[in-house]
């Protein structure tokens, strides 16, 4: 049984008589281990299809199971889930951390004393016991937000949910979110993450599916995808520049050169160019990769720039 | 569901003592009414009036009239400040179910201010050296009261997740609460009584008003009338909001938008 499982999620919004497609046909599923990067533009469906998973938005068609429950018919499936939503707070601003992770804990079905207990073990391992007894509202962005992890992570869930989690957050704060997916993650739960900032997908997830529309434009591992979109092209950069009896059976060879840089089309060759090369000193022979960037602006403007078959 | 409940009385016991000046202003005011309420101990214009003017009637009477106004700002309120401070869809992620937890939560708010009053008036007492009857018969009606308030609030509650904005129904409701209370439902005969019955809170008022301005005994069919026209509004107000929030989840407004 998969910990998340989400089949045809449909929704549409009825808004002064106009009906808007905010999701189309959208599936999932997820294993423990796992991070999901849910990529798209603005409007794309990501908040609408995570809070269809959470049972806070009702789809108008399709099925949810959480570890086998569905959280608009079972409230008991949300023992398995924590999420962090989108722009809002999450938190009581007016409450300490120590207070929030307490009062979530009950709240997500602990007793008190297991949910004293898991306080403590979260305030310590997020890095935030010397700041539990000061109000969330004193407390910087990134430590808000770092709290807000723990807190949807104090019943110790499977599946975990997370809004643009680096939306806003300054360059450290995003670095210790991204130690925290990463670690969390390894424990074995499931992480669904929506953002627009690819590289961080590139970094974190180990599979990315890209909404459009509302409707599911390509999901692959993401080393996968980054391979497809790849070109097979290999770029040997020199120290010194080359002599010209080299250079001549470089480009024999099919080699390209330009200046201390040589290109080769084929990775057949690489080591044929690499044989002409040896003992010349080497800065980098490197596979030109295509980045999640590219990628994303490849599927989603397939116009502008045609992506390869898939 | 003791350790939910247990929860949700610290939060609201943390909440109010950090509001402390609020708090403090709040309790400052309380303890004047009171004074004033017991000084004077005659006819008093506003609330008081509702259960009689006796000083027992007229300190109940504010005291209920209070509560009641606690129990509709602390609910309907309540959901406004969570979605307007983005905690209220974390408060729907829970294995208990959301109608379930704001009814515990606002019940363990309501016995923080209870025992506010009740500390304040025993403290008044000791100090004046009055004295005031509070016979035990008068709990049930009273709690019948204050599940009719429930209800109300829950109704207002469930207005305010579908519409968002319901500042403007609350003083009208403050009003409506007054009438509720004050109508002299327990004199009304013929098809009127039966209406007297049907108005939320009303029996349980008159029951009070007959036992503490009339000294009579407790009436076990108008109790159970009473008991029923509570568990029914509070039911009601459940339910109600049950299927608000349903709508709004089916609309994908529950945190805003
Ligand atoms: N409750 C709602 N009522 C009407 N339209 C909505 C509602 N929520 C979202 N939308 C619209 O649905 C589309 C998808 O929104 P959303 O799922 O939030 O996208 P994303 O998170 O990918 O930016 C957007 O065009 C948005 O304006
Ligand atoms: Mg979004």
């Amino acid at each position: 049984m998969s910990i998340l499982e989400a089949h045809h999620l449909y929704k549409n919004y009825h808004l002064k008589g106009k009906v808007l497609a905010a999701v189309q046909d959208v599936s999932l599923r997820m294993d423990g281990n796992e991070v999901l990067a849910f990529l798209g533009a603005n409007g794309a469906g990501k908040t609408t299809t995570i809070k269809m998973i959470a049972g806070l938005i009702l789809p108008d068609q399709g099925s949810v199971r959480i570890s086998g429950r569905d959280p608009h018919r079972d409230p008991w499936a949300l023992r398995s889930l924590g999420a962090v939503l989108e722009g809002t707070r999450n938190l009581y601003w007016r409450l300490t951390p120590e207070e929030n992770l307490e009062y979530f804990g009950v709240l997500r079905g602990l007793t008190r004393s297991g949910a004293r207990r898991r306080t403590l073990e979260l305030l310590d391992r997020f890095d935030l016991t010397h700041k539990r007894r000061e109000m969330v509202q004193t407390l910087s962005r990134g430590m808000q937000q770092k709290l807000a992890i723990a807190v949807a992570l104090i019943h110790d869930p499977q599946l975990l949910l997370l809004d643009e989690p680096t939306l806003g957050l300054d360059v450290e704060a995003t670095e210790t979110v991204k130690t925290i997916i990463r670690e969390v993650a390894a424990e074995g739960r499931a992480i669904l993450l929506t953002t627009h900032q690819l590289d961080i997908a590139e970094e974190l997830s180990h599979r990315v599916a890209i909404i459009q529309n509302g409707a599911i434009a390509i999901e692959q591992p993401t080393a996968t995808l980054i391979r497809q979109f790849s070109g097979t092209a290999y770029t040997i950069e020199l120290a010194l520049g080359l002599d010209s009896d080299r250079m001549s059976k470089v480009e024999a060879l099919g080699g390209v050169v330009k200046g201390n840089t040589i290109y080769v089309r084929e990775p057949e060759i690489v080591y044929e160019v690499l044989d002409l090369l040896k003992p010349l000193p080497l800065i980098k022979v490197e596979q030109d990769q295509a980045s999640l960037t590219e990628i994303f602006l490849q599927v989603i403007h397939p116009v502008n720039a045609p992506s390869p078959s898939l | 569901m003791l350790d939910l409940f247990l929860a949700e009385l610290k939060r609201s016991w943390i909440l109010l003592s950090r509001y402390a000046t609020e708090t403090m202003g709040g309790i400052i005011a309380t303890t004047f009414v009171f004074y004033g309420l017991f000084l004077s101990s005659r006819y008093i214009a506003g609330p008081g009036i509702a259960l009689g003017d006796r000083l027992d009637s007229v300190i109940v009477g504010y005291i209920l009239w209070t509560l009641m106004l606690f129990i509709m700002g602390d609910v309907a309120g309540g959901l406004q400040d969570e979605a307007r401070t983005g905690t209220l869809e974390q408060m729907f992620l829970t294995p208990y179910g959301a109608a379930r937890v704001f009814v515990i939560r606002a019940i363990g708010s309501l016995s923080i201010q209870l025992t506010l009053n009740i500390v304040i008036v025993v403290a008044i007492m000791l100090i004046t050296g009055s004295q005031l009857a509070f016979p035990p018969i008068l709990v049930p009606p009273f709690i019948t009261a204050l599940l009719g308030a429930y209800g109300l609030a829950f109704t207002v509650g469930s207005l305010t997740l579908v519409f968002k904005q319901v500042r403007q129904v609350q003083s009208i409701l403050q009003f409506g609460l007054l009438l509720l209370l004050a109508a002299p439902t327990e004199t009304w005969t013929g098809s009127l009584r039966l209406v007297g019955w049907l108005m939320p809170i009303a029996p349980a008022a008159g029951l009070l008003r007959d036992v503490m301005a009339r000294g009579l005994e407790l009436d076990g069919v108008r109790m159970a009338i009473a008991s029923l026209n509570g568990l029914f509004y509070f039911t009601g107000g459940v339910l109600l909001f049950g299927w608000a929030e349903r709508l709004t989840k089916r609309q994908g407004r529950l945190g805003g938008y």
